[in-house]
């Protein structure tokens, strides 16, 4: 291959990239067929956009066979169903970042795999909370409540917390929580069971499983069978315990055990 | 369909992304000066060197990129702002995506993918590293030959049979005799089919110890799936009804692996 069309077929690399995402009308196609087949006289009602552009825009399709046409009704091709599937998956993953930018910007993310970030999407329902100064423990007491009614909680445990030990210990009194399961470091398993009232009250609680980590979790997850919460440290690595994101979608509860997974097979 | 149109507002008003990011989507060169810099923090001069830009384009659209806070410079070195990094990454992975639909176009298009839940497609990228083995005019049991290699060398064996080749019975009643197991989701035709050609013993044998293991489907099974040690293999139907024996998708990276597991499990979910 000569140089120049190396270089011509280099500047090629990202062109269906572009193709896709600089074109509103081509994408919001693709995502408006997703949801069902319709005509051209349906599209325009859902896009309001003259028909010439949107005609413009399923001829591209058309021929890229990503869209086929029957009786007046446009559908999507198995290949156009693939493609959108994973647009919709794109368009949420940057909008789960944006949404909580705060959030992600503010934290170091090194506790959290690349393959979990490019999985963002699974977090668009995601709030945050914060303490204010009026309320400094809020992200706390929020948490606190959403354990309540729990009846298996999983966790990932980076720091050492008198604060969260009692309350985990009084949950294990009631009858609610049945379940705990703490992945945690050798070094935080270590200092734990130097106090004979934690070992006694957690660590060898029936219904307590420790799981030790070589990895460096520099996150603290928590979910149950119906929310999940993640706190992170500031990238100074100072953990932060005046935000917490909280979701309650079954994706991100697929997210958080996943993620769980991930941690706990590396034992 | 109410997250759909959730989507649809959100690309109507761009408030899904960040403009600064499209800004980053609309040029090739910044695209590409973002790939080099997600490998390792690197000077001007290095990442002319490892491409084939021109120094101009690059030191021009770097400053951009500075401007935009998407890279930091220190001394001469750029590297990539980390929020940048996981919009880029997220990006990469959408790329990849289409890299996958394109390089195996033959086996999507016109095909069906309805056995496909929508998890499974949002992983396609862990089909990534597979190949697809396509029959030609000079080798017409390519795919078949490929398939019955792999049994030939598996101890352990998951599929999902549409259909039974006529090798298929003693290839799996050698597995089964070497102390493998077998485990297999078909229609109750085609399993009555692949028993009445095994050896009897054998079969109760190691469904006793549990090392054979079949699921009755009621519904038409319309997927071709079989796991293998080393590989897994992946069949489509036309969108006529008809099976496609002339391709077949074969990886046998682990990230594969655990995407045909998933696959398994899903339709081992739909037998009652």
């Amino acid at each position: 291959m000569s140089t120049k069309a190396k270089n011509k077929n280099e500047t090629q690399e990202f062109h269906n990239v572009k193709y896709l995402l600089t074109s509103s009308m081509r994408t919001l196609i693709l995502v408006v067929l997703y949801a069902s087949k319709k005509n051209l006289n349906e599209i325009r009602d859902e896009l309001q956009k003259p028909s010439a552009t949107i005609l413009h825009g399923l001829k591209e399709l058309e021929e890229d066979n990503l869209i086929k046409k029957e009786k007046k009704y446009y559908s999507l091709t198995s290949n156009g169903y693939l493609l959108s599937t994973n647009i919709i998956k794109l368009i949420n993953n940057w909008y789960s970042l944006e949404t909580n930018k705060q959030f992600w910007n503010n934290h170091e993310l090194s506790g959290i795999p690349e393959e979990y970030l490019n999985k963002l999407y699974l977090l668009k329902d995601a709030e945050f909370i914060s303490s204010t100064t009026s309320d400094l423990s809020n992200a706390f007491n929020t948490y606190i409540k959403l354990l309540e009614n729990s009846t298996t909680l999983k966790m990932i445990l980076p720091i050492y917390s008198e604060n969260h030990f009692k309350y985990m210990i009084k949950l294990l009194r009631g009858d609610t929580l049945k379940d705990l399961t703490i992945i945690l470091t050798p070094k935080i398993h270590q200092t734990m069971r130097r106090s004979r009232y934690l070992k006694k009250s957690l660590l060898t609680n029936k219904k307590v499983t420790v799981v030790e980590t070589e990895e460096n979790p520099k996150l603290f997850l928590t979910f149950s069978d119906d929310f999940m919460t993640l706190t992170l440290f500031f990238k100074d690595e100072h953990y932060d315990d005046s935000q917490i994101l909280i979701d309650k979608s079954e994706n991100a509860l697929r997210w958080a055990n996943e993620l769980f997974k991930w941690y706990r097979e590396d034992e | 369909m109410k997250k759909i149109s959730a989507v649809i507002k959100m690309i109507m008003t761009e408030n899904y992304i960040d403009k600064d990011i499209l800004f980053i989507v609309k040029s090739e060169i910044r695209l590409k000066i973002l790939t080099e810099l997600n490998e390792k923090p690197q000077t001007i001069r290095e990442i002319v060197d490892n491409t084939n830009m021109i120094y101009s384009s690059v030191s021009n659209n770097m400053n951009k990129l500075e401007y935009k806070n998407h890279v930091i410079k220190e001394n001469r070195t750029y590297s990539i702002n980390p929020m940048t990094k996981i919009y880029f990454n997220q990006l990469m992975e959408f790329k990849k995506s289409i890299d996958v639909i394109q390089n195996y176009n033959s086996l999507w298009y016109k095909h069906d993918i309805t056995y496909l839940n929508i998890g499974l497609i949002e992983d396609i990228t862990k089909l990534y590293q597979s190949k697809l083995i396509e029959t030609n005019p000079i080798d017409i049991y390519k795919t078949h030959n490929n398939i019955k290699r792999q049994l030939k060398n598996s101890r352990n064996v998951k599929g999902v049979l549409p259909y039974i080749h006529p090798e298929y019975p003693k290839l799996i009643e050698n597995i089964l005799k070497n102390n493998g197991s077998v485990e297999l989701i078909m229609e109750k035709d085609i399993y009555k089919g692949l028993v009445s050609q095994m050896d009897e013993k054998l079969k109760r044998k190691s469904m006793r110890e549990g090392r054979l293991k079949i699921n009755i489907i009621k519904e038409n099974l319309e997927i071709y799936l079989l796991i293998c040690d080393d590989a897994m293999n992946l069949g489509l139907f036309r969108n006529d009804g008809s099976y496609d024996q002339n391709r077949i998708l074969n990886s046998s990276s682990d990230e594969a692996m655990n995407w045909a597991a998933s696959l398994f499990d899903n339709i081992k979910e739909k037998v009652i």
